[in-house]
């Protein structure tokens, strides 16, 4: 298809979806129920995988996103194009990680024309990120990717990070061909003695090399449905992977900047604290103004910062608050995975949403502590979202042990 | 497995049709071998007849995994011996000749060093080169059978090593007490081989052919000869060495030519030990009867016998001097060489055992030159064999250069069940199967059997992974077809560029397309260049071009390959009946999707062709269209089973052409491939192909793993033995 119609094309023009056939009850019980069917199992497998508590799961992520920007981002199998999608897909998404692992840095890379151009460099900051993801809207796509390319320039950035850090590249893929300089298999093969994870999100057709890559370096290789199966699977990556046992464990140095003067008013801190002065997340950009009194200053060196957490730029300590670390505490102690069971016949609606029961619903969960029953999507949510058992909290016995 | 038990309980033949990739081998090894162990006395031999050596070679494997698990299971060491058979080429441990590439050469040289003669100059002097692998054989092999287990070419060749013998006469004379045996085609089936290699094995054999769509073009080929000016010239230049080799030996030794002639005066019953190594280059189809006869006395003298060879060399040369397309029959062939150089019937059907005596006697060790005479002879004694079922084909020129002369004669079988009578007449039970047998009831037809079984089976999958499509339409609504009066419109190639196009950017990695013919190709490809699409093409995929140069072809497929493994993706276009289609597998990621442009009939306006349906309307009552539609059919059959190799596997299957969809050709495509074109799927344009691929690609790559097939395709024991399962296997044994 040439490029130039493909911008004009209309939403009637765009062919056929037919989407009653997704409705449809299959007769040879072969077909897209089954598919479902699996897609619905391997969600099943993931939140089981990830539940079980003995694995180690790394605080501290490093992750640079590559986006495909080339012609095929253009197609308009995802609406309003693939690559409008992503990009507010991923919105979502670097909200979603710095929610859910504070201390841990981004960076954003794109592919077109055979080559890839860095976006934002590895930062905790996420309104810089999601700032530049939403320039990138205007961006044109063009030319071919280069998934080597983009993996060296990705590893180039990963290879300094600490070791107690994991280092991952995230690839939204969508086009079904490569055009690389050199032999991949080379790249791969570096990826792999840096501990590099690389997870590939598929847009249209599995890919050989794709599930190569994700294969040998230990990352997934998922291809989307639709939509919405796609944003499942961009999120699905916000929860951080199990370390690989290798990483050694060491004391990582961090500070704790002092509140801001709303909060402690009155207490005896240095009046140079409050002092104003220039934000240096932001000193750099044109639009940098004196910040006011509000702040954060680092506790080694005095930098001030308008937001946390981040890496100090002046000394390199890593400045977070406490409520940072204990989010990312529940990843150490997840809760421990339901029990799978058949429909027990008294209990005739999920614990937590109360949904009733049909009879078609097959399985239902149970909290071991707190033997409540909830359903398949309770389950996922309070495996994802949530991390804690409404049963347990609500229970007064086994909520005081916890909080013992 | 069923199926099978039946035809072997009722010693009949059968016809079988499995998809590729599931596990036809070792269902078919493991029946027949449980079998001969339930009924050791029903059943004593497996002959497993295969295509290539590297499928030889996994046959093997498979053996070995099922040994081993015997092994295994029932605790002791089995007693069953298995083993691979080649050409000397494949075999040969002798340190210079196994350097050789070309498989004539290699038995060439191997005669000239294990032929009796030679071995009895060397008895007399030292100085004469023989090979000391034959000798250790002959000394000590005989006496010891090889021990039981299974044995492919390398092992053998190993085992020939440490014991210096020669692997080759060691599998040869091992065939006959072997329980197992597996090699190519060839040896059944050409009688000129077949007559030494596999004339010992015992009745109660089974016989199974791989791969066997092709089994009749194989069986023609064995019995077909084809003449050409160059080949006469060669013999010409044989004959004058063998006139001078006779005037030497008359001078020096004449009492040896004078044996040689009371020999033939008693006939030719020559039951030698010579005949094991030294028959093994020479002997067409010899109906038994002429080895009881006498040679005749007009050729019996070995000068006479030359100066006829001559007589009927120079009279093949008069009639390849033809201007204009001669067709006879053998019959009229006989009468013209009568009437013209006097030549008899009966002398004629001796010409190939008596060359082999002669060339035996004279001591010529180097036979490599002589194969032309060979081939002559061979014509000679089948032409004066077979009255019916053959004809001669004498052509001037070529019809694609008509001003360049190339005179060819063509003496060409009509009738293959000629060549596998004999097989189906020997053995109690012979197995055909392929992954494409569609349409069955042509087999028994053209090969003349009445098999007590014939099947096709289908897959059972977890999910549907193969998507055969008929795309009859391009965007325009123009039909896309192949057809002769529309092949040059440039809308249709137009629209067939498209599809690819546009296919090419919906399917990641490799595509394989087949065309009708490499002519259709070429212009085709000639006609997308001027128009662009080739441009479009190289901007999602690579671009490589399978040729009649084999050489060339096995660099494209090198890079093709790799360009599919390194994720930059490549399109390979190749020719149905070409090398690409018949031996090489694109399964996984080398072939996401096939493309089928047109329907590959054969070349009609050829007159062998032409000859042959003729004879098989006349003998068989097969229609013409019948039969060029069943060709057609299961060489597209072939191509598009190129993709699929397993269960986990997944492609695309789309054939371009609006006949496709007529029902004469739908129902001639194998039953597991028909299970899944859907109705909805068979009349689509290009964009609702396209549209179905992009959707249907997505659901295969959902993950998919052995636990999903568990219950569907892949059973347990205790979900075998389950009363549901139990009773529906019963149901569908009872449904055939």
């Amino acid at each position: 298809m040439a490029d130039e119609d493909e911008t004009k094309e209309y939403r009637w023009e765009s062919g056929y979806e037919k989407t009653w056939e997704a409705i449809k009850e299959d007769d040879d019980g072969l077909l897209e129920s089954n598919v479902a069917d699996l897609v619905a199992r391997a969600k099943r497998k993931r939140a089981a995988l990830k539940a079980t508590g003995a694995i180690q799961l790394g605080m501290m992520r490093h992750l640079f996103v590559v986006v495909d920007a080339s012609a095929c981002m253009f197609l308009q199998d995802l609406k309003p194009t693939r690559f409008l999608c992503v990009l507010k897909l991923l919105e979502v998404f670097v909200h979603e990680f710095f929610d859910l692992n504070p201390i841990s840095q981004l960076g954003i890379l794109t592919t077109k024309m055979k080559r890839s151009e860095q976006i934002t460099v590895l930062a905790g900051n996420q309104k810089k990120h999601i700032e530049a993801l939403q320039q990138l809207k205007d961006l044109s796509c063009e030319g071919e990717p280069s998934l080597q390319n983009s993996l060296e320039r990705a590893m180039n950035g990963l290879k300094n990070m600490p070791a107690h850090s994991s280092r991952e590249i995230l690839v939204l893929f969508g086009s079904l061909t490569t055009c690389d300089p050199g032999d991949i298999q080379k790249t791969i093969k570096a990826l792999k003695d840096n501990n590099i994870r690389v997870s590939i999100i598929g847009l249209a057709a599995e890919v050989r090399i794709c599930r190569e890559i994700a294969k040998k370096t230990g990352g997934t290789y998922n291809v989307l449905i639709d939509d919405h199966h796609l944003k499942e699977l961009i999120l699905s990556q916000v929860q951080p992977p199990a370390v690989a046992g290798s990483l050694e464990a060491s004391l990582v140095k961090m500070g704790f900047p002092g509140g801001t003067p709303s909060v402690n008013d009155g207490t005896s801190d240095s009046s140079a604290d409050h002092a104003p002065a220039y934000c240096l997340c932001h000193i750099d950009s044109e639009t940098s103004s004196l910040m006011g009194p509000n702040g954060y200053n680092c506790p080694q060196c005095g930098s001030r910062y308008c937001e946390l957490p981040v890496e100090c730029k002046q000394c390199g300590l890593t400045l977070v608050s406490a409520p940072h670390l204990a989010r990312s505490y529940h990843h150490l102690f997840p809760i421990k995975p339901f029990m799978e069971r058949a429909q027990v016949p008294d209990t005739t609606h999920c614990f937590a949403c109360a949904k009733l029961f049909l009879e078609a619903e097959t399985n239902v969960y149970e909290c071991e502590n707190c033997h409540q029953i909830v359903c398949l999507d309770c389950d996922l949510f309070i495996r994802e979202t949530l991390h804690t058992c409404p049963g347990c909290a609500s229970d007064p016995v086994t909520a005081q042990m916890k909080t013992n | 497995m069923l199926e099978l038990k039946r035809a072997l309980d009722a010693k009949g033949h059968c016809l079988l049709e499995m998809p590729s990739g599931t596990g036809k081998t070792t269902t078919l090894l493991s029946l027949i071998v449980a079998y001969m162990k339930a009924h050791p006395l029903d059943l004593t031999k497996l002959v497993y007849c295969s295509r290539t050596v590297p499928e030889i070679e996994k046959v093997m494997e498979e053996l070995r995994k099922l040994m081993n698990y015997y092994e295994k299971e029932m605790g002791m060491e089995q007693n069953i011996l298995g083993l691979a058979l080649s050409s000397r080429k494949n075999l040969c441990i002798h340190p210079s000749v196994s350097k050789e590439r070309e498989g004539k050469v290699v038995d060439g040289r191997c005669y000239s060093l294990t032929a009796s003669f030679v071995r009895a100059r060397h008895a007399a002097d030292d100085a004469v080169p023989i090979c000391e692998f034959y000798e250790g054989f002959d000394a000590h092999g005989k006496e010891f059978p090889l021990p039981p287990g299974v044995y492919n070419l390398d092992d053998l060749k190993e085992y020939g090593q440490t014991k210096r013998w020669c692997p080759y006469f060691l599998a040869r004379h091992t065939i006959i007490h072997a329980n197992i045996v597996v090699y190519s085609y060839h040896y059944l089936l050409d009688p000129k081989i077949a007559e030494v290699v596999s004339k010992e094995i015992s009745k109660s054999s089974v016989v199974v052919f791989d791969e066997a769509h092709n089994i009749d073009n194989v069986c023609i080929d064995s019995m077909s000869v084809k003449i050409t000016k160059r080949l006469l010239d060669k013999c010409s230049n044989s004959i004058t060495i063998l006139e001078t080799t006779i005037s030497n030996m008359k001078e020096n030794d004449s009492k040896r030519l004078e044996k040689e002639y009371k020999r033939l005066v008693e006939g030719l019953r020559d039951a030698t030990i010579a005949r094991e190594t030294d028959m093994a280059l020479v002997n067409p189809v010899l109906p038994s009867e002429i080895l009881e006869e006498a040679v005749p006395g007009t050729i019996r003298t070995a000068e006479h016998f030359v100066a006829f060879l001559k007589r009927v060399v120079e009279y093949i040369k008069t009639r390849l001097r033809v201007q204009h397309v001669v067709q006879e029959s053998p019959a009229g062939f006989l009468r013209d060489i009568h009437t013209k150089v006097c030549i008899d019937r009966k002398p004629l059907r001796f010409t190939a055992e008596r060359l082999a005596s002669l060339i035996r006697t004279l001591e010529i060790s180097d036979l490599t030159d002589f194969s032309p005479l060979v081939t002559v002879s061979h014509f000679a004694t089948l032409v004066s064999t077979y009255t019916k079922g053959f004809t001669i084909i004498i052509e001037p020129f070529e019809d694609r250069a008509p001003t360049v002369s190339n005179p060819i004669l063509y003496f060409s079988c009509l009738d293959s069940s000629i060549a596998i009578k004999p097989v189906f007449n020997r053995f109690q039970t012979v197995v055909i199967t392929s992954g494409t047998l569609s349409p069955l009831d042509m087999y028994p037809k053209i090969l003349d059997f009445h098999p007590v079984i014939m099947t096709s089976f289908t897959m059972t999958l977890a999910r549907p992974c193969i998507l055969p499509m008929i795309v009859s339409k391009g965007n325009d609504q123009v039909a896309m077809s192949s057809r002769y009066e529309t092949r040059e419109d440039t809308a249709v190639i137009r629209n067939y560029g498209n599809l690819l196009v546009e296919v090419a950017a919906a399917v990641p990695d490799g595509i394989v397309c087949f065309f009708t013919s490499y002519l259709y190709l070429e212009t085709i490809v000639s006609s997308w260049y001027d128009q662009g699409i080739i441009d479009q093409l190289q901007r999602h995929k690579l671009l490589f071009i399978e040729t009649q140069d084999a050489a060339e072809t096995s660099l494209a497929l090198i890079n093709y390959i790799k360009a599919c493994d390194n994720g930059r993706g490549a399109v390979l276009l190749s020719v149905a009946r070409g090398k690409v289609s018949e031996g090489i597998d694109f399964d996984h990621h080398l072939g996401r999707a096939v493309l089928m442009f047109g329907i590959p009939y054969v070349y009609t306006q050829s007159r062998i062709l032409r000859a042959r349906l003729e004879y098989l309307r006349d003998q068989f009552q097969i229609r013409e269209n019948d039969f060029l539609t069943f060709d057609a059919m299961r060489h597209a059959a072939q191509c598009l089973g190129r993709c699929m190799r397993g269960k986990t596997d997944y492609g695309i299957m789309v054939l371009a052409d609006k006949r496709f969809s007529r029902a004469d050709k739908r129902s001639k495509l194998p039953k597991w491939i028909q299970e899944h074109l859907k109705d909805t799927n068979c009349n689509l344009s290009t964009e609702e192909c396209v549209q179905i691929c992009k959707r249907w690609l997505r659901q295969m790559a959902q993950p998919f793993s052995r636990e999903d097939q568990l219950g569907i395709s892949l059973l347990t024991l205790e979900q075998l033995q389950s009363e549901e399962m139990q009773k529906k296997i019963l149901q569908r044994a009872q449904g055939v």
